[in-house]
């Protein structure tokens, strides 16, 4: 292969002394450090990079930087990457992406055949109809053609990515000359700075200037890199500006990860992108060895890459006049130069791998294998939209301007005007000044009003006003379309033609034509496309430019890879003081909500069994527990419970539920007073948050009155339940200073003691398996040795632990419902089955007139202990209950299981008012589509619904 | 993600805190019609505008506080009612 | 009672880089006492300090301006009694023993700040809060109470939230930490 490599330029990135081996395609290549992927291919010989998304013509470089639409490579297992600014690294697996079979051989091309069927609005026109063959036939064979890499979503091999936040005074965006004179500026001014270019490194457009330009850009790295408080972060883009000047910034090549996501809280954002510059439309605009400008300035300066040997140059501007130069210091043969400000223009590009000759305006067909233009500039004005700026159009500079920014915002640079390197540098500086001198006041606010902070040693900084001297703004041809059709969205496929022709259809507003076409939404996100788009659409509507408006610019600014938008993934995970027990004997886990917990030991019916039958240990330690003091809590208790707490006696526990404000049953648990003025409250493990939340609004915004203190204790307390009718008797042999006996110690009291030697345990007697048990709340710290000492202690006894799984079976034998399983978002009171607890007559409740409304209904659905017929068939939990002959549903099993006292199946339901009678039979759809009989229970509790065996 | 003024705290991230909506006065349970308990449940202003806005400093001083919200700038002022 | 181990919700020892630019180790074991109480009450005077700001107490004590109207004191393991016993109860005033309750961690050295900005979204710069503020908000999506209580050559953080948080919570900081050269041994995960 030839190289087109150059003599050494004094601006050039790479170093020569370096090789760096790479694969394009499967063929083994080799470039130097400083060298992008394109620019090593380039100075290869590599002419052709992709293929077009729809027609799959050949396509070479065009911009030769981040936006380049034509250099998307598959890198490895990264699909879409920036061929134009990704730096090249050793061992680099690089291949072109959409084509089919091969970059030289892509059966896409025959598409261009039936061109005609994939002109605009094709896909909406086409797909429609039939819609079976969407699934089966369209969608298949469209996936063959989509453009974008692979993705290896199986096998990622790209490490973590990572997330990170900064508070930054003034972040800056952009790189350039004036983004640089802005953050230094802006650090001299007293503020913290950081300062983010897309590109590996700064300086922007000087990069590939003369030595003037070169000598300045050394002078700012050098004072930029030697100012601690500027942050630089080259190769990252801001993405996205968001209200409170939040600002998403895309860190790549980080050395901990991949990409990482950096989101900031900036006192001034300063918007400083450049220039963009704009392809030209006319016939062949895409074919290899057209290219902007900027392109061949950069291939040149940068990476000393010869881009052609014979061009024609057509030029607006200076930087096309710049380029002139560039060519023929690199021995290229410039065959003619156009000049767009004299009228000289270009109808059409011919070639089919390059270029290989150019037709003019005056009808000379030139020979030659680089076309350069240089046609104007689009201003990215993203960041500024997502401010609230709608930029104006300029008819005599023929580009955008921002026309009204919030004050944390300001741009500089060539977004904002014209000028020389030393004028943009000034209006850099002083755009850095004042950004500095806002966030600083924004910062002085903020530390007067953060209790963490001392307050300011000095007065607010006084505000300045805006008098910097604008950028001039320099007339430019407006050249957008010459007098053939061309490609306007390279990225999309879409042409002059196919906006001219949406615009007859009625797509005339700049919007809607965005839309249909799809023009400038490709990976660009219309840097290159939008203005073209806009003149081609007023072109058709003949009228202005400025009446056409443009698409608004959303966030991101630049695709945005999903990895680093989860960045390093947080799922906290709450775990008992006992959980490394469980996992050391055998437990398997559960999690419910954020708590691990065991669901078993081994065999769940054995464990309900031997609950049953000796004793069993059950660790509930994700129950809710808030710790609640003051003279007030019975009134708080009064009105966050449906029933009646000002008699609980100290020693005493209850049973309570909750509803909220629109009736629904919210939460239950059991209260007990330990003293005077102190109660522990319990909430179910999921609803633990939000009690406590709940009464913390009532007592300040409701209650501000009453002296309540509410703590939450749930990790701080152990909770061990005992259970069984051998649980007094192993309690027995620990509890130093309680009297267990059935007489002091009855059914639903609360006591506080020594277990195993540890102080503070609070042990409360309740049963929610049904049988004798007893609750151990134990400070964490000494749990494991509580809980030990309860199993080394009941040998003798059989004690066991037992799981989640069977505290369900045994909680559902003796039919205790639970919030949330049993009842759901439209439970009121009188389905729960809470007749006997709720007190309408109390002066206020949570809830109390829809509770009063609630009973008074008839047509509420009532939850029933059922039992299928069948004694075999546990049907799923949620199966629907029918009418028989029907498909008309009357409820559903909401709770089910095989009960090993019983050995039968048992159920709880929800059922029409109509079925709740005991002794009603009922359909049940199982989900295998058969329905079985089942019989609703007189009582909830399938077994012992007395409550014998607890009261003991 | 915008910022909260809480009263306590000073300014923070809104995800720091729980956005309880706009305030709502709560009827009296003793004499309001059903009618009136379920405006009270259910039916909120909702303008593109200013709205007075409870907010729970969840992350930090624990605290429920009212602010005035612009919905459609998300400028924020202090509540004459906080 | 004295006699039986505390045991702590997180298994790892100390934590450190080679650099020494940051170390993570866990002291759940301190003794954390939490005060509830009016300004214009007997406790609330005698703790001084204000919502945000902590103090070293002539005994040793850390006192904490939690949250308003709430202090949390922290002290040597073991002094749980003593510090109950050390505040004035007229009024109304809740005193809890939080020592359970808690996990605990300090996070020392030059890169605690990088560290922390992996997982939370404070402004720790000096000026926003410098020694002794004391703070709360999310690290690595678990609310936790913040002290910055820099030791005499380190800048040092407390780190408390919630104990069953809190195997989980050290080993995420442990996974902020590794780009700082810490070694984080392998059954410290969070994944």
């Amino acid at each position: 292969m030839s190289s087109h490599r150059l003599p050494i330029r004094s601006s050039e990135l790479i170093d020569r002394s370096t090789s760096l081996s790479f694969t394009w395609n499967g063929r083994a290549y080799v470039g130097h450090e400083g060298d992008t992927i394109a620019s090593a291919l380039a100075a290869a010989g590599v002419e052709v990079f992709s293929r077009g998304m729809k027609y799959h013509r050949r396509r070479g470089i065009l911009t030769a930087n981040h936006w380049d639409p034509n250099l998307s490579v598959q890198v490895g297992d990264e699909p879409n990457v920036r061929a134009g600014s990704r730096r090249l690294v050793d061992g680099m697996q690089v291949s072109a992406q959409n084509v089919w079979p091969s970059l030289r051989w892509d059966l896409g091309t025959a598409n261009r055949l039936v061109g005609r069927f994939l002109s605009v609005g094709f896909y909406y026109k086409t797909f429609m109809r039939p819609q079976f063959l969407w699934h089966n036939l369209y969608q298949r064979i469209l996936r063959k053609f989509a453009p974008g890499g692979r993705v290896n979503w199986k096998t990622g091999t790209h490490g973590e990515y990572d997330k990170r936040y900064a508070h930054p005074d003034v972040l800056v965006a952009g790189g350039g000359p004036a983004g640089v004179a802005a953050a230094l500026s802006a650090a001299e001014a007293g503020a913290s700075v950081m300062l983010v270019e897309q590109e590996p490194e700064l300086g922007g457009h000087l990069r590939w200037g003369g030595p003037d330009d070169l000598a300045v850009l050394a002078d700012l790295r050098q004072a930029v890199y030697s100012t601690p408080a500027i942050e630089v972060l080259c190769d990252s883009i801001v993405t996205g500006r968001y209200d409170h000047n939040w600002v998403a910034v895309l860190q790549r090549s980080h050395e901990v990860a991949p990409e990482r996501l950096i989101k900031a809280r900036v006192g001034s954002l300063i918007v400083a992108p450049g220039l963009v510059e704009r392809p030209y439309v006319f016939a062949g605009n895409d074919i290899p060895g057209v290219m902007l400008a900027g392109a061949v300035r950069r291939l040149i300066n940068l990476w000393a890459v010869k881009p052609g040997s014979r061009a024609v140059v057509l030029s607006a501007n200076s930087e096309g006049d710049a380029a002139v130069l560039d060519l023929e210091s690199a021995g290229v043969e410039v065959v003619a130069v156009l000049d767009a400000r004299a009228g000289e223009d270009v109808v059409e590009a011919r070639g089919r791998g390059r270029v290989s000759s150019v037709q003019t305006g005056d009808g000379r067909i030139l020979r030659a294998d680089l076309l350069v233009t240089a046609t104007g500039w689009t201003a990215p004005t993203s960041l500024l939209n997502m401010a609230g700026d709608r930029p104006v159009y300029d008819k005599v500079a023929a580009r955008y301007f921002p026309q009204a920014l919030p004050d944390n915002v300001l741009a500089t640079g060539g977004i904002a005007g014209d000028g020389s390197t030393t004028e943009l540098t000034a209006h850099g500086r002083e755009t850095g000044l004042l950004a500095a001198q806002r966030a600083l006041r924004l910062r002085h606010d903020r530390r007067a009003q953060t209790p963490r902070s001392p307050a300011p040693e000095s007065d607010r900084p006084a505000a300045i006003a805006d008098s910097r001297i604008p950028l001039r703004r320099s007339p430019h041809p407006e050249c957008y379309r010459s007098t053939t059709h061309g490609l306007v969205d390279y990225s999309e496929d879409v042409s002059s033609k196919d906006l001219i022709q949406a615009a007859g259809e009625g797509f005339d507003s700049i919007e809607l034509m965005k839309r249909y076409t799809t023009v400038t939404m490709g990976p660009g996100q219309g840097k290159l496309e939008t203005v073209n788009a806009a003149a081609v659409l007023a072109e058709a509507m003949a009228v202005e430019m400025a009446d056409i408006g443009t698409t608004v610019w959303r966030p991101p600014f630049s695709p945005v890879s999903l990895g680093a938008l989860a960045g390093r993934i947080f799922e906290p995970v709450r775990r008992s003081a006992l959980q490394d027990w469980h996992e050391a004997n055998g437990a398997t886990n559960l999690l419910a909500g954020q708590w691990v917990r065991p669901d078993h030991y081994g065999d769940p019916m054995a464990e309900a069994s031997n609950v049953r039958e000796n004793v069993g240990l059950i660790d509930v330690t994700p129950l809710g527990k808030l710790d609640l003091r003051g003279p007030d809590v019975a009134n708080l208790l009064d009105l966050v419970y449906v029933n009646r707490w000002q008699k609980l006696e100290v020693g005493r526990v209850r049973y309570g539920a909750m509803v909220a404000e629109d009736g629904v049953v919210s939460d239950d648990g059991v209260t007990g007073r330990l003293a005077e003025d102190h109660y522990l409250m319990t909430t179910t493990s999921s609803g633990a948050g939000a009690v406590w939340e709940m009464l913390e609004d009532w007592l300040q915004t409701y209650r501000p009155d009453w002296e309540v203190h509410v703590t939450p204790v749930t990790g701080g307390l152990t909770s061990i339940n005992v259970a069984g009718p051998r649980s007094r008797e192993l309690l027995e042999r620990l509890v130093d200073n309680v009297d267990l006996s059935a007489d002091a110690f009855p059914y639903f009291s609360v006591r506080t003691g020594i277990v195993a030697g540890v102080a503070d345990c609070i042990i409360w007697r309740i049963g929610f398996t049904g049988e004798l048990s007893y609750e151990v709340h134990v400070p964490s710290g000494h749990a494991l040795h509580v809980w030990e000492s309860l199993l080394s202690n009941g040998s003798d006894l059989g004690v066991a632990p037992f799981g989640i799984e069977a505290q369900r079976i045994l909680r559902l034998e003796k039919g205790h419902y639970i919030v949330g399983q049993d009842t759901d978002g439209l439970s009121k009171a009188p389905t729960a089955g809470l007749d006997g607890l709720v007190r309408l007559d109390k002066a206020d409740t949570i809830g109390l007139p829809e509770l009063r409304a609630a009973f008074e209904r008839t047509d509420l659905p009532v939850l029933v202990g059922l039992q299928p017929d069948d004694p075999t068939i546990v049907p799923d939990e949620a199966c629907q209950i029918v009418e028989a002959g029907s498909n008309q549903i009357l409820g559903r099993v909401t709770s089910s299981r095989m009960s090993p006292t019983l050995e039968r199946s048992i159920c709880l339901a929800q059922v029409d008012p109509s079925l709740a009678a005991a002794g009603t039979s009922v359909t049940v759809q199982l989900v295998d589509g058969r329905r079985i009989t089942a019989t609703v229970q007189e009582h909830h509790a399938h077994v012992d619904p007395e409550g014998a065996r607890q009261r003991v | 993600m915008i910022v909260v003024p809480c009263p306590n705290c000073g300014p923070r991230n809104s995800s720091d805190l729980r956005n309880a909506g706009e305030v709502a006065p709560r009827p009296d349970p003793e004499t309001a019609s059903l009618t009136e308990w379920r405006s009270y449940l259910y039916l909120r202003e909702n303008p593109a505008g200013w709205v007075t806005e409870t907010w729970y400093c969840r992350s930090g001083c624990r605290r429920y506080f009212t602010i005035e919200r612009n919905t459609a700038t998300n400028e924020i002022r202090e509540s004459e009612n906080s | 009672m004295s006699e039986l181990e505390f045991v702590s919700p997180v298994a790892s020892g100390p934590l450190s880089a080679a650099g020494g630019g940051i170390s993570l180790e866990d002291v759940s074991d301190r003794t954390k006492v939490l005060v509830r109480a009016g300004r214009d009450t007997a406790a609330g005077t005698h703790l001084k300090v204000t919502y945000g700001r902590s103090r070293r107490r002539r005994d040793g004590a850390l006192i904490c301006g939690s949250r308003p109207d709430e202090w949390t004191l922290l002290a040597d393991p073991g002094q749980g009694t003593e510090l109950l016993a050390s505040l004035p109860d007229e009024g109304f005033v809740s005193v809890v023993d939080i020592t359970h309750g808690r996990a605990m961690f300090r996070l020392s050295g030059l890169d605690t700040v990088g560290v922390l900005a992996k997982v939370c979204n404070i402004d720790l710069t000096d000026d926003m809060t410098p020694d002794g503020a004391v703070f709360s908000g999310s690290v690595a999506k678990v609310t936790c109470d913040l002290v910055r209580n820099d030791l005499a050559d380190r800048r040092s953080y407390l780190v408390s939230c919630e104990r069953s948080f809190g195997a989980y919570l050290f080993a995420a900081i442990a996974d902020a930490c590794s780009e700082f050269g810490i070694d984080v041994p392998a059954d410290l995960t969070i994944h």
